[in-house]
């Protein structure tokens, strides 16, 4: 027994006030959404006959086909690099830096930038990547270009740039978490069993980890999928994804066409979980 | 003037039929208890045995599935803890982190809302009574083992209970304060009279402490009693393999006759008093014990149960010397010297061995 | 770790595996640092061209030193005014801190009481997590047109910040019920305490540094929403529409002005809140026994 008793009343009405707030608030919306991208006829309105044909119009398009498989393709990129960069840290901070004090320095300079705002870090890398942006002087410094690049700002590069700034500490903190958790025991039982550094972060490490990496390419595979923000400041109007579809058909008052890319965009974040999930047991990993 | 009612023994606790249940693993299945006043009672058995659950339904911390809990006469079975004249020691102490001595100590007063000066003046006697006075400001983490368990205990005294729940209460404590605090605690029970049942899965703590022992194994009480006589008569099986220093041998019965019942064992024949109990069937299953130090070397004529074993190893425990001997059978069988007598058996040797029928104890 | 797996099949032949362990250590030290430069690197860029002069333009090299961006920015004319935003902002944060704190404590605690539905609970309020703010925010904007409902910074906005803090709320809450040990409870129960007592004197002292955590985490997260409240807030934006609307118009140094005034200010509240943790675990470890 504690505070609450199991299966009383109280726990009941206590559950039921954020019950409701994420039904009303995040469900029944998303349920209407998939309404809505039914909806047939000329006019927007609930009465017209239920139908495919706003998928179907969506679909056929050439160019909008291509949009998704560009979206998830630049997903999936963003996805490798934050991985493997944000394990390399993960591995580095909790494994390697041995000195509490440099942890926690090293940490926090990563932790930090998280707690500020999204849309400023994005609009921070304009002055970073431009033509004269600091990136461009320090390599015109370093003599390693000739003339500034231009590709840096309004491409798909400083984009991909600004994103696993923006999203590396998504994949790395699962792992960090994961990592803290192996006791220290574990890789000295597996020294003294002969096994050779590598075999133990193999053997050992990386499969205790395996959650944390998971759990963290689900964090960035949603992120960089719904991500519209770093696409318009840090991409300027050359550059789209399904985010910003979303947002021009919106712009233009086209609520059925939105509400399809919309439940497009659902219907593959859902698989991508799916997925995560039959690979890890997300509760378990709460402990 | 009428004479005054007869002097009724007035019990602290009640338990009838205690039953309660998790999903499909039963807890504590039909366990009954009485608590005469001011008694000691020891709550003994292996971890999953049913002991802690029923000392939390005592509590009120857990509701029991049926059975009735009775303390100081008053059903209680369905109020809540805070309604029960008991108090409770847990068994890391469970001291209020962000609290000072003085204040978690005061706390059970200040739920009966006391007023202010009273808890004062009550909580300057206790911390006195259990010299921690000097530790009054300070928080938990500061204290030590020793410290935290006479804070605890404090706090639970002060609300001069009925009854004192102590869950494992010293198994958190250094090894070599625990006789110390075993003392003092049992001291501090007779002095108070207050009962306190003490949950444990010691049973040096069980037997030094307890006016009453209750051996529990597999959500039941397997038996209850004086710890002499748990010692020297355990009931069952499990009781007399759980007490250290038991030899059980297994076999079928074979008639009884002037208050004996020959037992057919794979190493012979032997006969353990009845004591008053009606004989098993002839051909049923049965086990008796009998105690490591009760056994004899070479036997002389008179002593009816024998039977020879071989020596296998030879232990030391400072008080005294144990022998692992096996029989024929295979069965492996205690023998205890105390003393410091030569060594007569080594490794090796095939001897002699018996005991007197009387210290054959048949169980249930 | 690339240059390591290279260098692996010569390394094992040659070299000692110290050797390599620190070599190891070195190359995921550099993919450290250089990523914590990288992400330091464009704040602290925009930071420095704040600063810059009258006629500064948006990047290198800067044109003087000044605070005129900043002056700028307290006496802003009627188009880019930030500060009504901004106070709008800095209200719906406090709002929505204030009921994620309320909910998700009750809504932790309630699954402490392993109510029959309690999994699924669970996983309807993870679902927030997920569930991306441009689909929320879609999604709720066509239930308040469904409804007849004109959106609102405060109204509107404000439900929907809350189903996006609320998550993350619960989640921390249930982390720090994980670590509780409800015998601290059960040892106020039986001191005579009722639930409500043993709940107010015992748990919520312990647990307020989680509650704090969540706290923060509701203003925070609904200070820098964007995505939810673009399709919310109606006519009257908040702080990151203002200043995405800024944008889209021209980008000029007082972006980076404004940019930098709210980071520091996120920075100034993770000091105080680390600060005030820190004098907490003081606390109760208590001073050191003499």
């Amino acid at each position: 027994m504690s505070s609450i008793r199991p299966r009383s009343a109280a726990a009941y009405w206590l559950a039921i006030p954020a019950g409701l707030w994420m039904l009303a608030a995040v469900v029944l919306p998303t349920l209407l959404i998939l309404w809505v991208s039914l909806w047939g006829g000329q006019s927007v309105s609930p009465h017209n006959p239920i139908t495919f044909d706003n998928y179907t119009r969506f679909l056929s398009n050439a160019n909008y086909r291509w949009l998704i498989l560009e979206t998830l393709g630049q997903t999936a990129m963003i996805m490798g690099i934050t991985g493997v960069l944000g394990y390399c840290i993960a591995y580095f901070l909790t494994v390697k830096v041995t000195s509490p004090a440099w942890r926690t320095a090293l940490f926090l300079a990563f932790v930090i930038p998280f707690w500020t705002s999204t849309l400023i870090r994005a609009i921070a890398f304009v002055p970073f990547l431009g033509v004269n942006g600091l990136l461009n002087q320090a390599l015109l410094a370093l003599g390693l270009i000739e003339r500034p690049i231009q590709a840096f700002l309004y491409s798909r590069l400083g984009v991909s740039m600004a994103q696993v700034s923006l999203y590396t500490l998504l994949a790395s903190g699962p792992v960090v978490y994961m990592l803290n958790s192996i006791p220290p025991a574990l890789r000295e039982a597996a020294m003294t069993l002969k096994a050779t550094p590598f075999t133990v972060f193999r053997r050992i490490i990386l499969p205790l980890t395996l959650p944390g990496i998971v759990i963290g390419q689900v964090l960035v595979f949603l992120n960089v999928l719904a991500d519209f923000i770093t696409v318009t400041t840090v991409g300027g109007n050359k550059l789209a994804f399904l985010g910003n579809l979303i947002l021009l058909f919106y712009e233009g008052s086209q609520i059925r066409a939105t509400a399809v890319v919309s439940v497009l965009l659902m219907a593959v974040m859902l698989a991508g979980v799916a997925v995560a999930l039959r690979i890890v047991d997300i509760r378990k990993v709460g402990g | 003037m009428a004479a005054p009612p007869p002097a009724l023994p007035q019990l602290d606790l009640e338990l009838r039929n205690i039953r309660k249940r998790y999903g499909g693993y039963t807890a504590v299945d039909g366990v009954s208890l009485q608590v005469p006043k001011g008694q000691f009672v020891c709550l003994l058995g292996p971890s999953g045995c049913g002991k802690t659950t029923t000392l939390r339904c005592v509590a009120g911390l857990e509701e029991p599935d049926a059975g009735d809990i009775l303390i100081g006469g008053r059903e209680v079975t369905r109020d809540p803890p805070w309604e029960r004249d008991i108090a409770m020691m847990f068994q890391d102490f469970a001291l209020f982190p962000h609290m000072s001595v003085a204040k978690q100590v005061g706390f059970g007063l200040e739920m009966q809302k006391k007023p202010r000066a009273e808890i004062a003046r009550r909580v300057g006697e206790v911390l006195t009574a259990f010299e921690i006075d000097h530790l009054a400001e300070r928080r938990p983490a500061q204290l030590s083992g020793g410290q935290k368990q006479r804070v605890a205990l404090a706090r639970a005294m002060i609300t001069e209970p009925r009854i004192l729940l102590l869950d494992e209460p010293i198994g958190a404590l250094d090894y070599s304060l625990r006789e110390t605090v075993m003392l003092e605690l049992k001291s501090l029970q007779r002095r108070s009279g207050i009962s306190f049942i003490w949950v444990t899965h010691d049973q040096n703590e069980a037997f030094s402490l307890g006016d009453l022992v209750v051996v529990m194994n597999h959500a039941r009480i397997e038996q209850q009693g004086k710890p002499e006589e748990v010692l020297s008569r355990p009931r069952t099986a499990f009781v007399a393999g759980f007490i250290q220093g038991n030899n059980i041998l297994r076999g079928k019965a074979a008639g009884a006759e002037a208050g004996l019942l020959r037992v057919d064992a794979p190493d012979g024949l032997f006969s353990v008093p009845l004591r008053g109990r009606p004989a098993p069937p002839r051909g049923s299953e049965v086990s008796f014990s009998v105690r490591a130090e009760r056994l004899l070397e070479s036997p002389g004529p008179e002593i009816g149960n024998r039977l020879s074993l071989r020596c296998n190893v030879v232990e030391y425990f400072g008080a005294y010397r144990r022998h692992v001997l096996e029989a024929k059978s295979g069965a492996l069988v205690k023998y205890d010297q105390f003393g410091a007598l030569p060594q007569s058996v080594s490794p090796g040797h095939l001897v002699s061995f018996g005991w007197k029928t009387e210290d054959g104890v048949l169980h249930a | 770790m690339l240059g390591a797996r290279g260098q692996r099949p010569r390394a094992r032949l040659t070299m000692h595996w110290k050797t390599r362990s620190r070599l190891t250590s070195w190359l995921l030290g550099a993919v450290t640092i250089g990523f914590l430069l990288f992400q330091w690197l464009p704040m602290f860029t925009m930071f420095l061209l704040s600063f810059a002069g009258e006629n500064g333009g948006t990047t290198f090299p800067m044109n003087g030193v000044s605070l005129h961006w900043y002056r700028k920015l307290w006496d802003a004319d009627l188009f880019d005014d930030f500060k009504p935003p901004m106070l709008r902002s800095f209200l719906l944060a406090l709002g929505c801190s204030a009921t994620t704190v309320v909910l998700s404590v009750s809504a932790a605690q309630a699954m402490r009481g392993r109510f029959l539905g309690s999994g699924a609970y669970f996983y309807l309020l993870l679902l927030g997590l997920m569930a991306p703010g441009i689909l929320v925010g879609f999604g709720f904007a066509i239930l308040t047109r469904l409804l007849g409902i004109e959106g609102a910074w405060n109204t509107t906005a404000y439900v929907v910040h809350v189903s996006w803090a609320l998550p993350f709320g619960f989640m921390t809450m249930l982390a720090v019920f994980n670590r509780f040990d409800p015998r601290l409870e059960e040892a106020a129960l039986t001191l005579g305490a009722n639930r409500i007592t043993a709940f107010r004197r015992i748990t919520w002292p312990i647990i307020l540094p989680g509650v704090i955590g969540t706290a923060l985490f509701g203003f925070s997260l609904s200070y820098d929403e964007y995505a939810r409240t673009l399709f919310t807030a109606g006519s009257d934006g908040t702080l990151p529409l203002a200043i995405m609307a800024q944008l889209d118009r021209q980008l000029t140094p007082e972006l980076y002005a404004i940019g930098t005034v709210t980071t520091v200010m996120s920075l100034v509240a993770i000091f105080l809140c680390t600060f005030a943790f820190w004098l907490r675990s003081r606390a109760l470890r208590g001073r050191p026994t003499p």
